[in-house]
């Protein structure tokens, strides 16, 4: 059946807007009930668009890249979310098979499970040096000394980023996701990101020039059909990487440092069990989606949940409404450490899946092996933490201020 | 009775979730892809083999359980 756009009927309608989740309490419960109305609605927010919230429907058009397209077919359409957004393009992520595969493969080769496993001690030593760098005053801020430059350092020192580039940029990823809208800070952290930009052509120039032993040489010098990567096409993919490794880490390991201080059951049975640590980073994934939402583009007229949805059409995909769908997830609302299965969405489904997930969760597991071990009576001034102001795509905590029995440096 | 995978590589899109729950069958290719060719498994490993096909997102694994005494397969599905 084709919806004929004279006579195009969008329902059901629901009044919802993402952006007006200002925490993750409201975020979790407008999306719990837009479940409980429907699988998939269509609203006029944000000049109009589907949203998609049931965990089969989600998980159907995340497969379905042919119908459901990541391509930047409009210069604003942006698979980051709806709604106008002046952002520079990021492949793999906004492009659709063919082109996306070759820049794909690049990912693959620099972030899969074998080429984190060879990471790993630069993890612990990140790790253990940011902690090292608090562990002696007993007390620290956890998301600006903790959950915010770890995976920055990590991914930047990957890619090759001289050292005095990381807090700048670092800042930047995390000052449009962590502040508020309206604050000097938060212009300052979007001007940033143009010089961003800017220090990823140079870097990538650099090495063009002469190839140095770091990701950013290896995404210069790689060929594509065989031919050179075209410049703007490495650089959409090292702003990638850049994006996608310095924020979302740290909104994941946000959340699970203030869960484990409101749940000290919890925190116990991981610190005396660590073998439960890699089902319970799952969970903390299904519960705390660093990345709540993406959008698509239909490519073609197409039916999904009962509704038709037309070529042309904005679709918003809610991972963390997938997450946490009573349909899909047994006691989906309870924090279950050894959940299993725990088929979540967190990083997606389909040809999208986080390419970077395997370097998130060792990220993740170590900066929770190490809090647990080094300050594991870490205490939160649970009256002067603070969530990121609005939950509508990147869902952390801004600032984690917390007191614990000091211990000794190990660098 | 005996136990066999069958892997859809199209569909498999590399969370290596399998390999996490059943590391003595699922073999992950350089790139994090599910390699593991169709086999048949000594009866230690099944309890391995069904809990990778469960625990994947993509449903890319189907555990086929044949035999005298048993005729039936368990698919890993999303949802």
């Amino acid at each position: 059946m084709e919806a004929d756009p004279g006579r195009r009927v969008r329902q059901p309608v629901i009044d919802f807007d993402h952006y007006r989740q200002r925490s993750l309490s409201e975020s979790d419960g407008a999306w719990q009930r837009v479940r409980g109305q429907c699988p998939v609605a269509w609203t006029e927010a944000n000049g109009g668009h589907w949203v998609v919230a049931g965990y089969q429907e989600v998980a159907l058009a995340f497969k379905d890249w042919e119908t459901f397209s990541s391509a930047r077919t409009n210069p604003e359409f942006s698979s980051l979310t709806v709604g106008n957004l002046r952002i520079a393009p990021l492949y793999p992520e906004e492009l659709d098979p063919p082109e996306w595969q070759p820049l794909r493969r690049i990912l693959n080769e620099l972030l899969s499970p074998a080429a984190v496993r060879r990471l790993q001690p630069r993890i612990e030593h990140w790790v253990t040096h940011y902690i090292d760098q608090v562990i002696e005053s007993g007390h620290s801020e956890m998301a600006a000394d903790i959950a915010c430059p770890i995976p920055a350092a990590v991914a930047l020192e990957l890619l090759g980023f001289p050292q005095s580039d990381w807090e700048r940029i670092s800042n930047a990823f995390h000052g449009t996701a962590s502040l508020d809208r309206k604050t000097p800070a938060f212009a300052q952290a979007v001007d940033d990101l143009d010089w961003v930009s800017l220090r990823v052509r140079e870097e990538l120039a650099k090495r063009r020039r002469a190839y140095e032993d770091d990701a950013l040489s290896f995404i210069a010098s790689h060929e594509v059909d065989g031919q050179p990567i075209a410049p703007g096409d490495a650089e959409a993919l090292v702003l990638l990487v850049v994006g996608g490794g310095v924020d979302t880490t740290t909104a994941l390991a946000s959340a699970a440092l203030v869960h484990l201080s409101r749940h000290p059951e919890l925190r116990a049975a991981l610190a005396n069990e660590p073998g439960i640590l890699d089902s319970g980073t799952e969970e903390f994934l299904r519960m705390y989606p660093p990345a709540r939402t993406h959008a698509r583009t239909a490519a073609r007229d197409t039916e999904l949940g009962g509704c038709l949805i037309a070529k042309g059409d904005r679709v918003l995909l809610s991972e963390v409404s997938a997450c946490h769908d009573e349909r899909a997830f047994a006691d989906a609302d309870r924090f279950i450490v050894d959940r299993f299965p725990n088929r979540h969405a967190a990083f997606g489904l389909g040809i999208h899946r986080c390419p970077g997930s395997h370097l998130a969760r060792a990220q993740f597991k170590e900066i929770m092996r190490q809090v647990l071990r080094r300050m594991p009576d870490y205490v939160v001034d649970v009256e002067q933490i603070a969530e990121y102001p609005n939950w509508s795509s990147i869902g952390g905590w801004a600032r984690i201020p917390a007191t614990f029995t000091p211990g000794s440096r190990l660098l | 009775m005996s136990v066999r995978i069958r892997v859809d590589r199209d569909l498999c899109t590399g969370h290596a979730l399998c390999h996490l729950h059943g590391p003595d069958v699922y073999i992950l290719d350089d790139l994090g892809y599910n390699a593991t060719d169709q086999q048949e498994m000594p009866p230690d490993l099944w309890e391995q083999a069904r809990k990778g096909a469960l625990a994947c997102p993509e449903g890319a694994i189907l555990v086929v359980e044949t035999g005298p005494d048993e005729v039936g397969s368990a698919e890993s599905s999303a949802g």
